[in-house]
């Protein structure tokens, strides 16, 4: 398996080569990217792969159920390197159907370890939404409505933040909010940043 | 918006980059429905990926992408400059739930030769909020100084600082308890170091011995036994 990922690199960049000869010299030569992709870590919402983009055009961050907490400074760190030296135009924030992050701070049970610190914000959702969450009766679909309250939280927390409202004023950066589905793997804009 | 900004170039420019994202995204689920009709119901189903992938935020590495794998396969995380620090919640957590509960059986650390992240720890600049980041690099330098210091080109310096971050985060990787204990139990997830080159885009694997390593971690950082994975698994 591990000797097959190192194959299929080879075979990767051989095509990308064939297809645009000058990529990999382009990209030896610096980034500049449009795109900052806040999202899952889940396996089946590969960012670059779902947009039908190349490398170089996003830049990414990816934790477990696509969370903004303004004290992390992991993401913190990724947000303000990409929006303050790199000066991408958009921001997406992609949330997904079927997330474990959001099915774990639905159900009652402890997941154990440090994850159950890390959802703590999406338990405080659901406790903020809880009847507009109770009224939905598939579990599917109440899952993907956290996800959707979680991707506009971390919208909003991107707006409140310092230097965001800076490239907002002076050169009009755009946040938006999205979830995908897995099930069609189809992206739908929500329309909560202040791009709408 | 008024109809004096929406004729701005610049706002065309915009809205032209986030139609561009959409219509690639429709192609892309016609040419897997195309090769696949149940592509995406498979994937609805769960994830069932055998690879944890912790790399750069660099736009130029895109993680299962330079691997050749597809929708499902690997579990990303990343961040700047693929450093995993044991005090931070965000990629403790990835760690957690793709070993624990996905139960990957590998776990790759991958940096990249021209990382922004890595120069920038090796420059003498306040960069603010970035500064507690990229300390992390400043301390592999720290563990490493002597040879790094002996090296007089700085374009191999900067190389070797790299691959050394790579190795230095797999040894953070695997001083969790969470791989510790699923190793024990399971004979995986095995942890390897490898770096990208944007010059030929291909993956160099720097040979990381993880029994060795595990064994080296041991002797202090040892967390397979005693309490239950319930109350701490980092």
């Amino acid at each position: 398996m591990f000797e097959f990922a190192l194959d299929s690199n080879a075979a990767w960049a051989n095509y990308k080569g064939h297809q645009n000869p000058a990529l990999f010299k382009t990209l030896a030569n610096g980034q500049s990217p449009k795109i900052l992709w806040i999202g899952c870590s889940d396996s089946r919402v590969p960012e670059t792969t779902i947009l039908g983009l190349n490398p170089g055009d996003v830049f990414v961050h990816r934790n477990v159920a696509n969370i903004i907490s303004l004290t992390d400074i992991n993401s913190q760190a990724v947000i303000e390197y990409a929006v303050v030296y790199l000066k991408v135009s958009h921001i997406i924030v992609c949330g997904h159907s079927a997330c474990g992050g959001c099915g774990a701070a639905l159900s009652e049970a402890r997941v154990g370890g440090v994850i159950d610190a890390w959802i703590a914000p999406l338990k405080a959702l659901r406790k903020t939404h809880e009847e507009e969450l109770k009224s939905i009766k598939d579990d599917k679909a109440r899952a993907i409505k956290l996800a959707e309250l979680n991707v506009k939280s971390g919208v909003d927390a991107l707006l409140s933040t310092y230097f965001i409202e800076e490239a907002i004023r002076e050169r009009g950066l755009k946040v938006h909010g999205c979830v995908y589905d897995v099930a069609c793997g189809k992206i739908t804009n929500l329309k909560c940043g202040n791009a709408e | 918006m008024t109809s004096s900004e929406a004729k701005h170039p610049m706002s065309q420019y915009l809205q032209q980059n986030q139609d561009r994202i959409f219509e690639n995204n429709r192609e892309w689920v016609a040419s897997k429905l195309a090769a696949d009709p149940a592509f995406f119901e498979k994937l609805s189903s769960g994830q069932h990926p055998d690879y944890l992938y912790i790399g750069c935020s660099d736009s130029r590495v895109p993680a299962n992408e330079i691997m050749g794998l597809d929708a499902g396969e690997v579990f990303v995380h990343r961040n700047i400059a693929n450093i995993v620090p044991n005090t931070d919640l965000n990629i403790m957590s990835v760690i957690e739930y793709a070993v624990a509960h996905l139960h990957v059986k590998h776990i790759i650390v991958c940096g990249h030769y021209n990382c922004g992240g890595v120069q920038a720890a090796l420059s003498h600049t306040d960069m603010g909020l970035l500064n507690p980041w990229l300390r992390n690099i400043r301390d592999v330098y720290r563990l490493y100084e002597k040879e790094l210091d002996e090296i007089d080109d700085d374009g191999q310096k900067y190389a070797r600082l790299i691959e050394l971050n790579v190795l230095e985060q797999c040894r953070n990787v695997i001083k969790t308890a969470a791989v510790q204990k699923s190793y024990h139990e399971n004979r995986f997830p095995i942890v390897h170091g490898w770096v990208f080159d944007l010059k030929d885009g291909l993956l160099k694997d720097l040979k990381l011995n993880f029994e060795e390593t595990l064994g080296d971690i041991k002797k202090i950082y040892n967390l397979e036994v005693g309490t239950s994975r319930k109350s701490s698994t980092v």
